[in-house]
């Protein structure tokens, strides 16, 4: 087969609308989302957990006189997870439009070992994936809650919160990815792309 | 280029804190070396955990708003363990953040906007601790209501997490602190 040969990158097309951190704007979306995407999961899951372990717990509730009940930290694991899964669409939407305008500086390999492009290719295809993962999740969460354990103190069941567990590792595995992206590959970061193009960041960035 | 820690990155070997300090020799052997992110751990870890502080101060906004206009009690417990939960992350992401501000050498008006941060970062603390005592209160007298005014304070508090968002994602997105090519600009004595 013969060899890819590179055209002129197609991002020159855009390149009078674009700052000097390769967007439109002076700060990345997708990021910010991710705030929100990780901080509700995990805190879903945690929760739900705490609704399973509810026996092991109460005494240390009636210890710190902290009014609890099962139904509540459920109610949590539900809404949360609920909320994770309709921002996640805006997350991994953001990150495909800012991926889609990303420069990587050149020659640089991560921490891990990959290079941007695979980095790249692992952190999008990867997204897609979590998100798929976590709208089925709350499928089975939603018929968890309203069918099969709809009359039972536990709200959720054992294989539910070790699949949320194992989300947990391959999300802090697709997080190091993103941040890699970003604090190695210098992806729209205003400060490293004007070190790469040689300007002087006293000037440039004073 | 007159801050300590600039000074003592530009060594060879780079120690984790001051090493003007007497004990800094027993420091550097306890302590890992400085990586290329100028931190002792693979990469930021603020970051992370303001992740909780973030996405539970918001929704926990957000849940309180929907109860309200939509009549549901129940989200009120929801919104009471998310903004519990917002309280004990914000001082974890202060413990870090003070670290990683420590060894983040900000440069022009970097500085400017690293103080702000902290300060508003500190502040944040006081008023998410005074406001989960008085959501504590009021679900101990009736746990399906909240009185406007709470809700008007979580506005607020909404309205202070997206400032201190917006400020923290300058000190990464715009001046790239701790990240490589920036640290290495700056041990390069460029910055």
């Amino acid at each position: 087969m013969a060899p890819y040969i590179s055209p002129d990158p197609p991002i020159e097309q855009l390149a009078r609308q674009l700052g000097p951190n390769g967007l439109p704007y002076a700060l990345p979306i997708h990021p910010n989302l991710v705030h929100l995407t990780i901080g509700l999961f995990v805190i879903a899951i945690a929760f739900d957990i705490a609704g399973a372990l509810y026996p092991v717990e109460k005494r240390l509730f009636r210890f710190l006189a902290l009014p609890v009940t099962r139904a509540g930290f459920h109610d949590v694991g539900w809404y949360n997870l609920v909320a994770c899964a309709i921002v996640s669409f805006f997350t991994v939407a953001a990150g495909f439009y800012e991926m889609l305008l990303a420069v990587p500086l050149p020659g640089v390999t991560s921490s891990i070992g990959l290079q941007s492009m695979q980095t790249m290719l692992l952190h999008g295809v990867g997204g897609v994936l979590i998100l798929l993962v976590i709208v089925a999740m709350t499928v089975w969460r939603g018929y968890q809650r309203f069918a099969w354990r709809k009359d039972m103190g536990r709200q959720v069941q054992w294989l539910y919160l070790l699949v949320g567990l194992g989300l947990f590792l391959v999300i802090g595995l697709h997080g190091t990815l993103g941040a890699e992206l970003a604090a190695e590959f210098g992806v729209h970061i205003t400060a490293d792309q004007l070190l790469a193009a040689g300007a002087d960041l006293r000037e440039a960035l004073p | 280029m007159n801050h300590g820690l600039t000074r003592f990155m530009l060594e060879p070997l780079p120690l984790p804190f001051a090493p003007h300090l007497p004990f800094a020799p027993l420091l550097a052997e306890l302590l890992p070396a400085l990586n290329d992110h100028n931190l002792p751990w693979m990469d930021t870890i603020h970051p992370i955990v303001v992740h909780f502080v973030i996405a539970m101060g918001l929704i926990s906004f957000v849940f309180d708003l929907i109860g309200v206009l939509f009549r549901r009690g129940k989200l009120f417990e929801v919104s009471f363990w998310n903004l519990l939960f917002a309280t004990a992350a914000i001082f974890v992401a202060i413990i870090f953040g003070q670290v990683e501000a420590g060894l983040a050498n900000p440069y022009g008006a970097s500085s400017e906007i690293l103080n702000l941060h902290s300060t508003i970062g500190w502040s944040l603390a006081g008023v998410l601790s005074l406001m989960s005592g008085w959501r504590y209160v009021i679900r101990s007298r009736d746990p399906q209501q909240i009185p406007l005014s709470f809700l008007g304070a979580g506005a607020l508090l909404s309205a202070l997490i997206v400032v201190q968002v917006t400020l923290g994602n300058q000190l990464i997105w715009v001046y790239g602190l701790h990240t490589v090519p920036v640290v290495q600009a700056m041990r390069d004595g460029l910055v």
